[in-house]
């Protein structure tokens, strides 16, 4: 098996670890979101490089489209769920957030 | 063997997001915790192909970023008119 491949998949993986440790022991929920969401999809674009090197042009075009719609999708969903964090928090300045 | 360890990590990884998952506390934790189970799953999808030695399962990935997408931005949706009445 190729050492590029083997080296890009373990770092992918480690990286998705880190990730959820991240998500799981992170305070609030702001932080919890920070980890998991810029982290986790750079972890599956390095697994994306070592698969593709590993299998080939064909496979590395399918991965290279799965990676599009992620980096594109998952950034978005994430800032959706904080922007509905924000909205709903039930703190005293949540009356003026809006004046600012 | 360095596909068993990047499974075994892939399935650590799965684990701490399950449990976030079930362990919330707000809706908004359990949602970011199944899209990470989503991606991490994406991972494990595409691991598993070299495993196999197949390109075959990874036409799955693209649905899978989409429906872990639409999910989501239901979900938000929900918790944003459930907070204004």
């Amino acid at each position: 098996m190729n050492p590029i491949a083997s080296t890009f998949m373990l770092a992918g993986a480690a990286l998705a670890l880190i990730a959820s440790l991240g998500l799981l022991k992170f305070e609030t929920s702001y932080a919890r979101f920070h980890s998991a969401g810029k982290a986790s999809p750079i972890s599956f674009f390095l697994v994306a490089i070592g698969v593709g090197i590993e299998l080939g042009v064909a496979a590395g075009v399918q991965l290279f489209i799965a990676a599009i719609a992620l980096a594109i999708t998952l950034p978005s969903s994430t800032h959706l769920l904080f922007r509905a964090v924000h909205r709903t928090r039930d703190d005293e300045s949540a009356e003026n957030r809006d004046s600012a | 063997m360095i596909i068993a360890i990047t499974l075994g990590l892939l399935i650590g990884a799965a684990a701490f997001a399950v449990t976030r998952l079930l362990r919330g506390p707000t809706l908004a934790d359990r949602i970011i915790a199944l899209d990470v189970v989503l991606v991490t799953l994406m991972s494990a999808i595409a691991v598993n192909a070299v495993r196999e030695d197949t390109t075959l399962p990874l036409a799955i990935l693209v649905s899978i970023a989409i429906i872990a997408f639409t999910a989501t931005v239901a979900l938000t949706r929900y918790i944003e008119s459930s907070h204004d009445q």
